[in-house]
């Protein structure tokens, strides 16, 4: 049955005699492992217009969707494989571009009458590299947009028409929305037109000159039906790559780069391929730049574009010797530049460690992302409302002139002159111990460089020890251990939560040593004398605590040392010092409430 | 087999293989469609307050929640609509008045039911259904043409409750129900 429906179809179609050529095309000189490169370059193309389909029905063109749509892709496995394999063979293609080109170069196959041929593929290889430039942005990461502002910028330094050039890419002045969706109107509908129709050209004069015979007699026994002899190593060829690809794939994925984030050190670098121009430009200054990254290769391109006329003008053997020489600089330049440029990155410590930082950047906002999936706002409210990364940076602004957030070791946020307590832990239970200790409480990680040292609460504590031994000292290291932990329990929760029982028995303990002579303790003691100790600690007194330190509740009247009131205005946010959402981000911080996946 | 057979056998091998590639993934992922979705679970929600509710008198009300879109969650957005009547008149104290509700999606094929121009009936503009303010299907004579709908608006149970301020509201159990069927089936 299915050869009567194919009889039918060639009756109708003549589709047997339109594929004659295919099917009967005949290699005069055999097949050939070299030969692949065409084929392959082919299928891989096919490859990226499926895959490239397929993550076109998911993808979201807009500086708030873009990231979150490739996240949402990369979130499925399948979504994330297929991403993948359109990203390395994106790679794959532009090795494979520069292997061909150079089989061809060497082989001489651009002679006439195969002049077309070459200037067609030749003018595919800018073509795709502006392809893979017009795709790699489109994740609007922090990479992304430091790039497309680059090249727009490259793009702009081009004399006489590149600002316009500049200024229709970006859609503007700057980089936006607009950018997005020129980009990928780019992408997915004018460049595949282009390529197709080059490639149309390509091919149809391949299979009308045949391939080139170089200056072998042809000779009879060699020939071979290119159906299976090439087709055969072709498909081999492919298997090989599509299989180094799909490895890629699966093991590594294609990158996604963290939503922009202004506060993030970052050190922008462009794709592999382009490394060496990267160096290149190195050796130009600010005005001649685009001699590197503009002239240079267009140079190139058309030497390489006017090589089947100028080799017409030499001596054929001298020509060969040509050839393999701008091959081998051609190559080893670029090879040598990029290695260059690789080395010098490596070697800067400075650059490892923002590459650093931008991984786990990236890690953490897909983290949020898995969790919390993406805000109206858009990817870089994720980042922007995380306790994890904004508490240092406000820390940092806001309280380490005086404060310091230093572990046991040291290592953490140093305060530039230390004038107040040590905030790391701030209301753990060993952190409330060390208050507690007559040995740390006047130390600089406690009171020791505020005007509380030596005063009332720590000569208090120090009279407590006085003279107490064995078993009336370890009584009393119990008893304080017991503090500690009560007033830890209390910033676990807010006040409204506790348990009455519990609070009965801790008012007791506060009572017998004498805390609730200066603090209040939920019914017990009075305010005015020192700080609350009623959800002592917890998010609410915390956020109190630092937006006015010289409440009634903390220290009020002339009890504050030096700390400023953060946000002591509530009818007029404008006036304080920080919003309410820098400072619940802060405590959020202080406190350790923020998503661990 | 001889050698042109054998080749012939290996290229479509690779060849089949390099295809599977790419078209398991892209099967899978184009199915990604038909497995998403979290399952719909009904919301309870404080719709309007007891005094906004005249007796026997229709009165829309908003079912407000989060709405997950794909990538983007919305925190804050309508995401129902609902119909409430108040049965009882103004002698029941407030803990015993009986609120009908019913979801304002159309059981026919889900357009927003409004009411008519006059109160008395639910009407629903796309097809032309209409229903008394039970909820029933107005019949063919009284429509005066055929009533599409395949059954009766959708009732959500509704009680009333006293917040902490001591005000009175309207609290709904909003669900979603299949259209298109004679029986009423909430939507997983």
């Amino acid at each position: 049955m299915l050869r009567n429906t194919l009889e039918w179809l060639d009756d109708r179609t003549g589709y047997h005699d339109l594929m004659a050529p295919i099917r009967r095309r005949v290699l005069p000189n055999g097949p050939s492992w070299w030969y692949t490169s065409a084929t392959c370059l082919l299928w891989l193309f096919v490859v990226q217009m499926i895959t490239g389909l397929l993550l076109m029905a998911t993808y979201s063109p807009s500086t708030g969707g873009a990231w979150a749509s490739i996240h949402f892709i990369e979130q499925s496995m399948a979504g994330s494989f297929l991403r993948g394999v359109h990203y390395f063979a994106s790679h794959a293609m532009i090795v494979l571009f520069a292997v061909h080109i150079v089989r061809v170069l060497l082989s001489a196959a651009f002679r006439a009458p195969r002049e077309l041929i070459w200037i067609t593929g030749l003018l595919l290889m800018p073509l795709f590299l502006v392809w893979a430039v017009t795709g790699n942005p489109l994740s609007a990461s922090q990479k992304a947009i430091a790039q497309i502002e680059v090249e727009g910028h490259i793009v702009g330094s081009t004399p006489l028409i590149g600002p316009i050039v500049q200024r229709l890419l970006i859609g503007g002045d700057e980089v936006g929305q607009l950018t997005f969706t020129h980009l990928y109107a780019l992408h997915v509908g004018l460049l595949p037109l282009l390529v197709i129709v080059l490639l149309a050209i390509h091919i149809s004069q391949v299979y009308r000159h045949g391939l080139f015979p170089g200056s072998q007699a042809t000779s009879d026994h060699r020939a071979r039906p290119y159906w299976p002899y090439q087709t055969v190593r072709n498909m081999t060829v492919l298997g090989i790559l599509v299989a180094g690809i799909s490895w890629l794939a699966w093991r590594y994925g294609a990158p996604l780069e963290s939503p922009p984030d202004p506060s993030l050190h970052y050190m922008p670098r462009p794709e592999w391929y382009f490394r060496s121009l990267f160096e290149l430009r190195r050796y130009f200054t600010g005005d001649t730049e685009f001699i590197a990254t503009i002239v240079i290769p267009t140079v190139t391109l058309l030497v390489l574009l006017s090589i089947p006329m100028l080799d017409r003008r030499c001596w054929p053997k001298v020509s060969f010797g040509f050839r393999l020489l701008f091959a081998v600089i051609g190559l080893g330049g670029w090879a040598v530049l990029t290695f260059q440029s690789y080395a010098r990155d490596w070697q800067d410590a400075e650059y490892v460690a923002a590459e650093e930082e931008a991984k786990e950047l990236a890690a953490r906002a897909r983290a949020l992302a898995d969790k919390f999936r993406v805000p109206p706002e858009g990817p870089s409210a994720l980042l922007s409302n995380d306790p994890k990364l904004q508490g240092p940076h406000l820390f940092r602004k806001h309280c380490a002139n005086c404060h310091s957030y230093t572990d046991a070791d040291g290592a953490g946020i140093a305060a530039s002159e230390l004038s107040a307590p040590n905030l790391h832990g701030f209301a753990s239970p060993d952190w409330i111990a060390g208050m507690l200790d007559p040995q740390r409480i006047n130390s600089e990680h406690y009171f020791g460089n505020t005007a509380f040292a030596d005063g009332e609460m720590a000569s208090t504590i120090v009279d407590m020890f006085d003279g107490l031994e064995g078993e009336d000292l370890k009584e009393l290291q119990t008893q304080l251990s017991n503090v500690s932990q009560v007033l830890a329990d209390e910033a676990q929760r807010e006040v409204s939560e506790a348990d009455e029982e519990a609070v009965a028995s801790n008012a007791e303990l506060l009572t017998e040593l004498a805390c609730t002579d200066c603090h209040r303790y939920h019914e017990e003691g009075d305010l005015g004398s020192a700080p609350d100790l009623t959800g002592y600690g917890s998010r609410k007194w915390l956020i109190e605590m630092i937006a006015n330190p010289s409440g009634e509740r903390f220290y009020p009247d002339d009890r504050n040392d030096r700390m400023p009131a953060f946000a002591e205005n509530p009818h007029q946010p404008e006036a304080n010092l920080i919003s309410q959402r820098e400072l619940e981000l802060l405590v959020d911080w202080l406190r350790g409430e923020w998503y661990e996946p | 087999m001889n050698r042109r057979g054998a080749l012939k056998w290996i290229s479509g091998l690779f060849a089949a293989a390099c295809t599977l590639v790419v078209a398991i993934p892209g099967v899978s992922f184009v199915a990604e469609a038909l497995r998403r979705g979290p399952r719909k679970k009904s919301i309870v929600q404080r719709v309007a307050r007891l005094q906004e509710l005249p007796q026997g008198r229709p009165v829309q009300a908003n079912i407000v929640g989060s709405r997950r879109d794909a990538w983007t969650v919305y925190p804050d957005e309508v995401i129902g609509r609902v119909w409430l009547v108040r049965q009882t008149d103004d002698s029941v104290p407030e803990s015993e008045h009986k609120v009908a509700a019913f979801t304002g999606v159309c059981p026919h094929l889900g357009c927003a039911i409004l009411k008519s121009s006059d109160g008395e009936n639910f009407v629903c503009p796309c097809h032309k259904a209409a229903f008394a303010l039970d909820g029933e299907p107005l019949s063919e004579d009284q429509l005066g043409h055929t009533n599409h709908t395949p059954r009766g608006m959708d009732s959500l149970t509704a009680q009333p409750v006293q917040d902490e301020a001591g005000q009175w509201w309207v609290e709904v159990e909003y669900k979603q129900f299949v259209t298109g069927l004679t029986k009423k089936v909430q939507q997983v």
